[in-house]
């Protein structure tokens, strides 16, 4: 499936802000599964844009500097992407976890893309009790690995309701945990803390996902959001398979991913500093649209 | 006849038969320090001691504690208890020069061997890559710091600043028990107890040739300086800010070491180097010594919550621009689970065994060290491994496995199984004893030693030859049970050869004379200007409540403030939020009146709350302000008699303060702030007691009211035999400029400091503020008393206002809030 995707993020400040230092992280990285064939980043006004030194997960960071007044920032990301994954269908062949977990303890990876960094708790997802028990009857060790991740999954997609006005993008996995609700990011969040606690490694993926109009209606234009699910590393032979405990679903063809990291902070798509005072408003807009089915979008 | 001594101080024995005395009676055993080493250097210090203290050591104690106190005031945060975190004991811990040596190898090689991994942890990464250990072992750590790999530290170095925790065993072998490779504490804390325990047996030095602290600290510095890419380096000391616990010792170090104390608000990264906002504009800085958290350092690189680290630091670090020492990312190799691989990865890369052996640690992370800790934790201590809380012990402190409840060990366990890499199982160490003073006598304790490594100027280790004993609380000797332990000593390294009498002076060539002691940053001109605006506040708040209270010396006019002069002195005071309106101007109720305007703490902007304001203030500034300064700020508010005496006393503190600062700070631009608060505040006041007892209409009551606050009486009598009159009252309180008290004087001070203070460019045009200055000097210098209208004098109110707003624009950090930029919405 092929994709035009256009993230457009436009912050308004009360008052002029002197200048703006920001990292973005809105490039999609290459993946296994999907190719970038364009890309565009446009920021208004322009600023400064570089490649930024410091890269905590896998991500595209751009610095973004801007040293002029302004009371309006836009930041438009324009993608083409081709997505060609298939469901992974588990097979007798897999690793059990507790050979995952052996495998991954004593990797020499040290790099990003290794297992050993997503072994362990990291800032914005600490090891958790409750967690850890709601999450260990699909994790037995003599399982196989695929299954209990999809499994997992499932059971969080069934225990929780998806509810934007539970929780906030900085809501703990504890607390989004003890609401049962809440969105994708926290669905996520739970789902690592319980891997982790398991001895599993297991990252978060941040990205974009097909959305599918219901029936008789046609898609909205920039109503989709971003997305975020879970990865979890399989054993030398798979690696790192995609689930998705929002929607109890596999990462496939729908999935465009965009940044990996241990937790949100290794991923956030806009952050940094702006010198200010006052309020600042912040509006996101998305739009994924495969480009068969490509309609018109208004000037 | 002889000289008489009071009898008092004589003795019944001589030092000497004390010394043996307390050194007979130790029941110290055969494997504690004093009773394992030879006898004479113990002795020598028992005689000092004795000298001292005579029979009852306890006097020796009291002693050398009070030298602390003495010495610690200068850096301990005003306004807050916090004692020192351990005090002192004045029995030093004895290591003779053989031994150091051993210590001192042990150490050196240790931080090589640290710095050749890290070398390799944020470089090629070899090590990992060819098995010596798991990834894992890295990743665990909260410390590892993935975004600068492939990043080489500018000056070539991850380490310059190290300490290493030491027990020594009962058979007299040093263990590692800790490495501190982010920013160890306690140096200052060894420079401390060294003073205090220096002043207490002064001849211990000379008679034991006791190595000194200065040379190492001068090698750190010169170390930090030879690593900077400019020759004159500016090098600052990075602090989290005077809330954080170890501010205090932070302040000191940066007094002791001559850097420039910086919060993170002081810098700037701007175009790949890194500045410090003074006010003179921004200044380069080559080096921080950081004793700030590395994820707080930078919010871009790092935690992009941190408000207290410096956006783009990492930027300028990576270019090569600013030298930080430790490199962060350097804690990775603190872990308990580190370790484990360290006796080996010193023979595999070095071909020599450690000099100073780690405690046996085994790290579950591996199959057949996690099968031994499952069989034996019940002799073992078990601890997280990366230092963070795991799901299986019960917190993230050290637990002895035995000491576990059924329910721990079975969580433990279970847990084991699943994240077995969280934790690693240690052999519980046993400690030797040294003597401390308990009561009035000598007692064996368990003690730890932290020693201390720096860098010198040709990248080589130097050891600060002694170091910070801590002494347990309890005889027990396990490490574990030791934790941060209770009492600090002082630890001498002594031996044979004489000591030359080292000075910290540099080759006279070597350094050029100057006498503006560098560049004041903008924060700290903030806080002196804002001191001094409180500090006259509170005086003139005082003064008051003083001549409310009925008080004048000038009895013998007869001009006692009559009920009407009192409304208005009650009005200003409770216009200037100090109190609530009295009840009614009887006697009893203006007196509690005046209490509430002292000493209220619950919102009001009473002399207590201006008093706060100043502590506060200068609790931000500690490494500039005189210790007197300080114990006078830190004084307790007095409490006995009346409040007219309360008033009067404060008063006094207050005017010994203002001398303090008037004579004892040396005219730098730091005091120029200092008095620009002083004399903008008290122009704003005397403007305000003008327009309300000066103006026509005034009655006598109100004039001798307008010449109290003015602190003019004594001026007027002797320039006015006549009696008083408004208009000569108002030429002295406001227009005279010979009257130190009256506006004039004040506008021309303002107007001279700001001519002093730098600007920014040299295109000889006035900056904002100084034209604000003179304008409020061209109206206040022409002006004649007898014309002078409220109108006039509001208008000074405002200008004066005007005036602070603009040397606030100009030279404080101000107004801009970062805020976070952060973004996502969520399906």
């Amino acid at each position: 499936m092929r994709y035009d995707i256009r993230h457009i993020t436009r912050f308004d400040y009360g008052n002029a802000v002197k200048f703006a230092r920001c990292n973005l992280r809105l490039k999609p990285i290459d993946w296994p599964g999907q190719k970038l064939e364009d890309y565009a980043l446009h920021v208004a006004p322009s600023g400064r844009t570089t490649a930024a030194y410091a890269e905590a997960g896998l991500a595209h960071v751009t610095r973004l500097v801007v040293d002029e007044r302004v009371r309006r920032l836009t930041i438009e990301s324009v993608a083409r992407i081709t997505v060609d994954r298939l469901v992974p269908v588990p097979d007798a062949s897999d690793p059990m976890i507790a050979e995952v977990c052996a495998l991954a303890r004593a990797s020499s990876d040290v790099s990003a893309a290794g297992p050993a960094a997503y072994l362990f708790p990291s800032p914005l997802i600490p090891l958790d009790r409750a967690i850890a028990d709601y999450c260990a009857p699909d994790l037995s060790p003599d399982r196989n690995v695929l299954e209990a991740g999809i499994a997992l999954a499932r059971r969080i997609q069934r225990d929780f309701a998806f509810d934007p006005a539970a929780t906030l993008v900085d809501t703990p996995p504890h607390e989004a945990f003890a609401k049962r609700s809440g969105v994708c990011q926290d669905f996520a969040q739970i789902m690592l803390t319980g891997l982790r606690a398991a001895g599993l490694p297991a990252a978060y993926a941040s990205g974009y996902i097909r959305t599918i109009p219901p029936p008789g209606q046609e898609r909205l234009v920039g109503a989709d959001a971003t997305h975020a699910w879970v990865l979890i590393w399989c054993g030398p032979q798979r690696g790192w398979v995609g689930v998705d405990p929002t929607n109890g679903i596999w990462m496939a063809g729908d999935h465009i991913v965009v940044a990996i990291g241990r937790d949100y902070a290794e991923i956030a798509p806009v952050d940094g500093v702006v010198l200010g005072s006052g309020a600042q408003a912040m509006e996101v807009s998305v739009d994924v649209a495969p480009i068969a089915e490509r309609i018109e979008e208004p000037a | 006849m002889a000289k008489e001594e009071p009898l008092a101080t004589q003795p019944l024995f001589d030092t000497g038969t004390l010394a043996r005395r307390h050194f007979d009676d130790y029941a110290g055993t055969s494997s504690d320090t004093m009773r394992a080493g030879a006898a004479a250097p113990w002795l020598a210090v028992l005689e000092e001691l004795s000298s001292v203290a005579g029979d009852d050591l306890g006097h020796a104690r009291e002693r050398v504690q009070r030298h602390a106190i003495d010495i610690g005031t200068g850096f301990r945060i005003i306004g807050e208890d916090s004692e020192r975190p351990w005090p002192v004991s004045p029995m030093p811990l004895l290591i003779e020069a053989a031994e150091w040596a051993h210590i001192e190898r042990g150490v050196v090689q240790r931080a090589d061997l640290f710095e050749t991994i890290l070398a390799d942890l944020y470089g090629p990464s070899r090590l990992v890559e060819r098995g010596h250990f798991p990834a894992t072992l890295v990743t665990g750590s909260p410390f590892f710091l993935r975004p600068l790999v492939g990043l080489a530290p500018p000056g070539g170095h991850h380490l310059h600043f190290v300490a290493i925790d030491l027990g020594r065993s009962p058979s007299g072998e040093w263990r590692v028990l800790a490495d501190h490779l982010r920013a160890p504490t306690g140096a200052g804390y060894a420079l401390e107890n060294r003073l205090a325990v220096s002043r207490t047996l002064g001849g211990l030095q000379a008679r034991l040739n006791v190595r000194r602290h200065a040379p190492f600290f001068a090698a750190f510095r010169e170390g930090l300086a030879a690593a900077c890419r400019r020759s004159d380096p500016r090098i600052g000391l990075l602090t989290p800010g005077r809330y954080n616990p170890s501010y205090p010792e932070q302040a000191h170090l940066a007094r002791y070491l001559g850097l420039l104390l910086v919060e993170g608000d002081d810098l700037a990264a701007l175009e790949d180097r890194l500045y410090v906002r003074t006010i003179a504009g921004l200044k380069r800085v080559d080096a921080l010594w950081r004793r700030l958290d590395p994820r707080l350092l930078d919010p871009l690189a790092f935690d992009s919550h941190s408000r207290i680290g410096v956006p783009g630091l990492i930027d300028v670090w990576a270019q090569g621009n600013v030298v930080l020492a430790n490199a962060p990312g350097a804690g990775v190799l603190e872990s308990p689970a580190f370790g484990a691989f360290l006796p080996q990865l010193s023979t595999r890369l070095t071909g020599a065994d450690l000099i100073l052996p780690n405690i046996a640690t085994w790290w579950c992370g591996q199959p057949r060290e996690a099968a031994h800790v499952a069989g034996e934790f019940g002799s073992m201590l078990l601890s997280p491994a990366f230092g963070a809380r795991t799901l299986g012990l019960p917190g993230d402190a050290p637990v002895a496995g035995a000491d576990l409840t059924p329910e721990q060990r079975a969580a433990f366990l279970d847990d084991l199984t699943r994240r077995p890499q969280d934790y690693v199982g240690q052999e519980i160490v046993r400690l030797s004893t040294m003597p401390v003073i308990i009561e009035d006598r000598l007692e064996p304790r368990p003690f730890t030693l932290r020693v201390f490594a720096a860098r010198d100027a040709q990248g080589h280790w130097q050891v600060l030859p002694g170091g910070f004993a801590r002494i347990g609380e309890h005889p027990d000797p396990r490490a574990a049970v030791l934790g941060e332990g209770t009492w600090s000593a002082d630890v001498c390294v002594h031996g044979a050869e004489p000591v030359s009498p080292v000075s910290l002076l540099p080759a006279p060539d070597s350094l050029h004379v100057r006498r503006n002691p560098g560049t004041l940053p903008s924060r700290v001109a903030d806080n002196f200007f804002w001191l001094g605006r409180y500090l006259e506040r509170g005086e003139a708040l005082l003064a008051a409540i003083r001549v409310m209270l009925g008080h004048s010396i000038d009895a013998d006019t007869g001009a006692a403030p009559d009920e009407a002069t009192i409304a208005k002195l009650v009005a200003e005071i409770v216009d200037s939020g100090a109190a609530p309106a009295p009840a009614s101007f009887r006697r009893a109720d203006l007196i509690a009146f005046a209490r509430t305007a002292m000493e209220a703490r619950d919102g009001w902007q009473s002399v207590a709350a201006i008093n706060t304001h100043a502590q506060r203030i200068a609790g931000g500034s500690r490494d500039r302000l005189s210790v007197d300064m300080v114990r006078l700020l830190d004084a307790p508010f007095p409490t006995h008699r009346g409040m007219l005496d309360r008033a009067g006393s404060l008063q006094r503190r207050y005017a010994a303060i203002a001398g303090l600062s008037a004579e004892h700070m040396g005219r730098t631009a730091a005091w120029r702030f200092h008095d620009l608060g002083r004399r903008i505040e008290r122009a704003r006041a005397i403007t305000r007691a003008a327009r309300i007892f000066g103006m026509s209409g005034a009655s006598a009551g109100d004039l001798s009211t307008l010449l109290d606050l003015a602190d003019s009486q004594i001026s007027y009598r002797q320039r006015y035999l006549t009696g008083i009159a408004r208009v000569p009252v108002v030429d002295l309180t406001v227009l005279d400029p010979g009257n130190p008290r009256a506006l004039a004087f004040q506008v021309e001070r303002v107007r001279e400091h700001l001519a002093a203070l730098p600007v920014l460019d040299d295109d000889g045009m006035a900056e904002p503020q100084q034209i604000e200055a003179t304008e409020l000097l061209a109206l206040v210098a022409p002006a004649q008393a007898a014309l002078l209208d409220p109108e006039t004098l509001s208008e000074v109110e405002h200008r004066l206002f005007r005036l602070s707003e603009a040397i606030a624009r100009r030279y404080f950090l101000q107004g801009a809030e970062p805020l976070r930029a952060s973004g996502l919405t969520l399906a």
